[in-house]
């Protein structure tokens, strides 16, 4: 019985956990919606196409290298991708309407592992109409936007890490 | 030869009179050309300096920014001349807001009274400057980043959001006070937050 009673709590509390991560600052869970459409293209000329229906999130970042905070946050984010198997969370970094040039001798100085995508004209920053730069968003397996993350954040962070577990991305996860 | 000694002696004497009056002339004048310096900066420097206000719930910061700053910036990002001499024509203040509070804190820049004179003063919307650059032919690229760099005119800041961004008005020369009003709370039925920044001045263009 008693076991019986453990199970049930600590399953009742695995599913409270699964159901909520914990959320550290700057990440806001919106009720979801569906992503808009993102497909551009690389430095190289590589189209990627954000897919629905798949069976890994998504993470969806929007900078420009004239906001101070992308800047900042940059380091960061190639850590976190460095670090996260690809088949559980796939990365969409995207520049805001900056030209090439700009782009590629930025990143090249700040995170040259970090494969950007070009929104050369806007259009698609538009389409998800971020809160500011730097924002983004986290995509579920179905296309469901189910969180916001607000400005730039340390991923290296024991509270960052700890969502990504929860969330069943983290590869400390497993 | 005495007398000469005599004569040029005396005339040191009164020569040295002389300049020690025209000394004295001069420090008059260069202590009030200092002094009237001193106010005429300060009047400057009070009005186009970064302006800070810090409450326990929010932080909000108002720098001037010059034309040639503006101009450099966006040269930087590659903007046409023409886009940048439109530019010329409006006064560009960088804004920093910072919800310190444990509430969502609504920005909304309609809300905003500029004053001049007991005159209003309307912030240019993003909707204006997207015709100035439709009128102007301006690739998208560039709309869209002078679009991201202006503070959207309406947002809800979570709790310890930050975002900043710039406020235009068009191009004039006295100072103004603006009334930021900002709504608190889920249903924006907190109490509201009044901040106020006085005698603003457009950023002058710096002589080289």
């Amino acid at each position: 019985m008693k076991h019986f009673i453990a199970c049930l709590l600590i399953s009742i509390f695995s599913t409270h956990l699964m159901a909520e991560p914990t959320l550290p600052k700057g990440i806001i869970k919106v009720s979801p919606r569906p992503a808009p459409a993102l497909s551009l293209e690389n430095l190289d000329g590589q189209t990627f196409t954000m897919e629905t229906k798949t069976a890994h999130w998504h993470f969806v970042h929007f900078w420009a290298s004239w906001c101070g905070p992308c800047r900042r946050e940059m380091p960061a984010l190639q850590k976190l991708i460095r670090a996260i198997p690809k088949e559980k969370l796939k990365f969409y970094i995207v520049n805001t309407a900056e030209s090439e040039d700009t782009v590629f001798s930025f990143i090249g100085s700040v995170a040259p592992e970090i494969d950007t995508l070009l929104d050369r004209d806007g259009l698609t920053t538009e389409l998800w109409q971020p809160r500011g730069l730097p924002s983004s968003y986290i995509v579920d397996p179905d296309g469901q936007i189910e969180y916001v993350v607000i400005g730039g954040q340390d991923w290296q962070k024991p509270e960052y890490q700890l969502f990504l577990n929860q969330l069943g991305v983290n590869n400390k996860a497993n | 030869m005495q007398e000469t000694l005599h004569i040029s002696k005396c005339s040191i004497s009164l020569y040295s009179t002389e300049m020690n009056i025209l000394r004295s002339f001069l420090r008059l004048i260069w202590l009030f050309t200092l002094i009237l310096g001193s106010i005429h900066s300060s009047h400057i420097l009070a009005a186009t300096q970064r302006q800070v206000v810090d409450k326990p719930t929010i932080r909000m910061t108002i720098t001037p920014r010059t034309p040639q700053q503006i101009a450099a910036f966006y040269e930087g990002r590659e903007f046409p001349k023409t886009a940048i001499n439109a530019t010329h024509s409006a006064c560009f203040f960088t804004v920093g807001i910072h919800n310190k509070s444990k509430n969502i804190i609504w920005l909304d820049t309609l809300r905003w009274q500029l004053k001049s004179n007991n005159s209003n003063i309307a912030i240019i919307s993003k909707k204006q400057w997207a015709t100035q650059w439709q009128k102007l032919n301006l690739q998208t690229r560039f709309q869209s980043t002078f679009r991201w760099t202006l503070l959207p005119q309406k947002l809800d800041f979570y709790p310890d959001e930050r975002e900043a961004g710039n406020i235009t008005i068009p191009r004039q020369s006295e100072t103004f006070n603006l009334t930021a009003h900002f709504a608190t709370g889920v249903d924006k039925r907190g109490q509201s937050i009044v901040l106020e920044f006085k005698d603003l001045q457009c950023a002058q263009e710096s002589k080289q």
